[in-house]
């Protein structure tokens, strides 16, 4: 092989690497989804969504793409590259929304059109999507522990770190909610399991042994209630304990089971990563994105539209899907 | 605790306190039990449920993972290198054997599991020592280095989705019981087998460091390596051995780690080496090597665990939780740095 050859099949192979290469070809319009990391469960279910947008609308061809590991600068070099290709529009799930905010704004002056997901913060974007307030879906899981406890008791709430802000926006709704309801205490709130659910268990050991008569868990992270299931179900608490929380049907599944969990809620990624490349579809086409719209998708019937941190507006949903014992299996995730 | 030997013993004779003084500062682990007998009472003075059966166990079952870790630390740091990368060595053995045994061999058991992520781990650890003794490179460049390469080609090859349905073998092993105590209230809590293996492990450390040449070799080697080198040992066999020593640790750990908590996440474990390295120094090693003991290790362990594990017994809010632990290491560290300097 002649050194040109060589350098050609290095070219060659870091451009299927790019994955973005095989899109730009065609004339269509091409919608790019980045996600955070490739292979995760969770966006591997998003991919099932961009893809179906892409068989449902043959005017434009969609794709995904995402680094191997969940690191912000990979997932900035990815979208240089799409930039680079000057793709038609990029959705994107930021891992780290000021990391981005540079290549972003480099791509709007391009006249990519910009779309991203849970990144309220984000200033160049022109479409932000989020599944739900958060807020409304801290005092969701509050509701439901309220409901399952009898609406008295002392109940707890757990975040992955004190630095997520969504988690402690969750716990934030929940307590808030919870003023409600004069009879409930909460008591040591948002424990920090740093997402390791073994750091979840020793936690939930430690506040039932400090409150023995505790009857509520809320958790943050979706691996939390993982752990207080676990640390409820050593104890032989799973008729005496609420456990609710963030969680996937797949992971939580043998805990719902026994009932040490009593109940998880998610956001279907399917669904966000359609509904993301339908809203950028909707840009590209000039369409308006306003108030009360229907995007025909379950959640998002009726979105609000607000005023987003840059020029762009930030669409929320109510797209949360609630699962149990019951139901939890028919989500493949 | 060689370094203990070659220091004149104080004279005996009237205990003064300047004399209890200078014992103590001799005596490092004495001082980590002082501490652990410290925190004990002022958090059983401040909330009774202290003192429950439960609440020792929970501390075991805690310490178990972190005293596998520290006990690889305490060799590494003994010799007078650092070691970074074992909790990457632990998520990626844990990771790949568990993956590998639930798709390929289902049905097979702990002792071979254990034996296969010891194997693993002492695998990794070497590459470790060969390179710090080639390359001739501070060794906490090379595990810092180590650590993301193993770290990355896990997230990267192996996979990063969490694995909820652990082998059988590994699941039963976690579950298994020393001691079952039901408390007057009716909860019920265990005490794990799995601290055995913690046991057997500070046992045979204990054994390596002050029993047989390798051990002698590895404090000479953390004394002085000139000297060590002229007195013949062979620094490469020393190096070698630390990292392997430390990284088969690390790999049993691992283990331990997914079958007490009953599921596989390759995100687990990164970030706490340093409070594993922390625990090592409050136990009495000195950071630059030559000194550290087995006993004190394992208290250094207990000591950082048990401020870790009180704090909402205590009622410190979870935003000042952190801050407390590192307010106690750094006191701690404090008392040791007052030791005479060789």
């Amino acid at each position: 092989m002649t050194i040109i050859r060589k350098l050609a099949a290095c070219a060659v192979a870091l451009g299927a690497l790019g994955t973005a290469t095989a899109v730009i070809a065609e004339d269509k319009p091409t919608i790019v989804t980045v996600v955070k990391v490739t292979g995760e469960n969770w966006f591997t279910r998003m991919e099932e969504g961009v893809v179906a947008y892409g068989k449902d609308n043959a005017s434009v061809t969609t794709s995904q793409v995402g680094p191997a590991k969940a690191d912000a600068a990979q997932q900035a070099r990815l979208i240089e590259d799409l930039v680079a290709k000057k793709v038609s529009a990029i959705a994107v799930v930021p891992m780290d929304a000021s990391a981005l905010e540079g290549v972003l704004k480099r791509a709007g002056q391009r006249g990519i059109k910009v779309i991203t997901h849970e990144a309220d913060s984000m200033k160049n974007t022109m479409v932000d999507i989020e599944a739900f307030d958060n807020k409304v879906f801290g005092a969701r899981f509050n509701e439901k522990i309220a409901e399952c406890m009898g609406k008295s008791g002392k109940w707890t709430s757990f975040v992955g770190s004190l630095g997520s802000l969504t988690h402690v926006q969750w716990a934030d709704g929940g307590s808030e909610n919870a003023q409600k309801y004069p009879e409930m205490e909460l008591v040591s709130e948002k424990n920090e399991s740093f997402n390791d659910a073994n750091k979840a268990y020793e936690k939930a050991r430690e506040i039932l042994r400090k409150y023995p008569d505790i009857k509520g868990f809320q958790g943050g992270s979706a691996v939390d209630v993982i752990g207080i299931g676990r640390a409820v179900e050593e104890a032989g608490l799973q008729d005496k304990t609420c456990v609710f929380g963030i969680g996937l049907p797949k992971d939580t599944g043998s805990y719902l089971e026994s009932g040490a969990v009593d109940g998880i809620s998610f956001w279907d990624p399917k669904d966000a990563g359609f509904v993301m490349n339908k809203v950028a579809d909707m840009v590209l086409k000039g369409e308006e994105i306003k108030d009360g719209i229907d995007l025909g998708v379950p959640g998002y019937e009726k979105v609000t539209v607000k005023k987003g941190a840059g020029e762009g507006v930030i669409l929320v949903g109510q797209a949360w899907v609630d699962v149990n014992k019951s139901n939890y299996s028919r989500y493949p995730f | 605790m060689t370094d203990l030997t070659s220091t004149a013993t104080a004279p005996a004779g009237k205990p003064s306190a300047a004399g209890i003084w200078h014992w103590l500062l001799r005596h490092p682990p004495v001082f980590t039990l002082i501490m652990i007998v410290l925190v004990c009472l002022v958090v059983g003075m401040i909330n009774p449920d202290f003192w429950q059966v439960a609440n020792l166990f929970d501390i075991l079952r805690a310490s178990t993972v972190r005293g596998l870790f520290a006990l690889g630390v305490l060799v590494v740091l003994a010799s007078g290198g650092i070691d970074v990368s074992f909790t990457a060595i632990a998520a990626f053995v844990m990771y790949s054997i568990t993956m590998l045994v639930t798709n390929w061999m289902p049905d097979m058991s702990m002792p071979v599991i254990l034996l296969l992520a010891a194997a693993g781990g002492a695998g990794f650890g070497a590459l470790n020592g060969l390179l710090v003794h080639s390359l001739r490179a501070p060794s906490l460049i090379v595990t810092i280095g180590t650590q993301y390469v193993i770290r990355s080609f896990l997230l990267t090859f192996v996979g990063t989705a969490l694995f909820m349905n652990i082998p059988v073998s590994m699941e039963s092993f976690g579950k298994m019981a020393l001691f079952t105590h039901h408390s007057a209230s009716g909860t019920i809590s265990v005490l794990p087998a799995s601290v055995l293996v913690l046991l057997v492990a500070a046992v045979a450390t204990w054994w390596i460091l002050q029993r047989t040449l390798i051990g002698r070799g590895v404090y000479a080697v953390g004394g002085s390596p000139g000297i060590a080198e002229r007195l013949g040992y062979n620094l490469r066999v020393v190096h070698v051995f630390v990292f392997a020593y430390a990284g088969l640790l690390a790999g049993i750990a691992g283990i331990m780690h997914v079958s007490s908590n009953r599921l596989a996440n390759p995100f687990d474990l990164a970030g706490t080496e340093l409070e594993i390295i922390a625990a090592v120094v409050l136990g009495g090693a000195r950071i630059t090597g030559g000194s550290g003991s087995v006993i004190g290790t394992m208290l250094g362990v207990v000591l950082i665990t048990l401020v870790s594990n009180v704090l909402i017994l205590v009622g410190i809010p979870s935003t000042w939780q952190l801050a407390i632990v590192g307010v106690f290491i750094v006191m701690a560290g404090t008392v040791f740095s007052l030791r005479p300097r060789r």
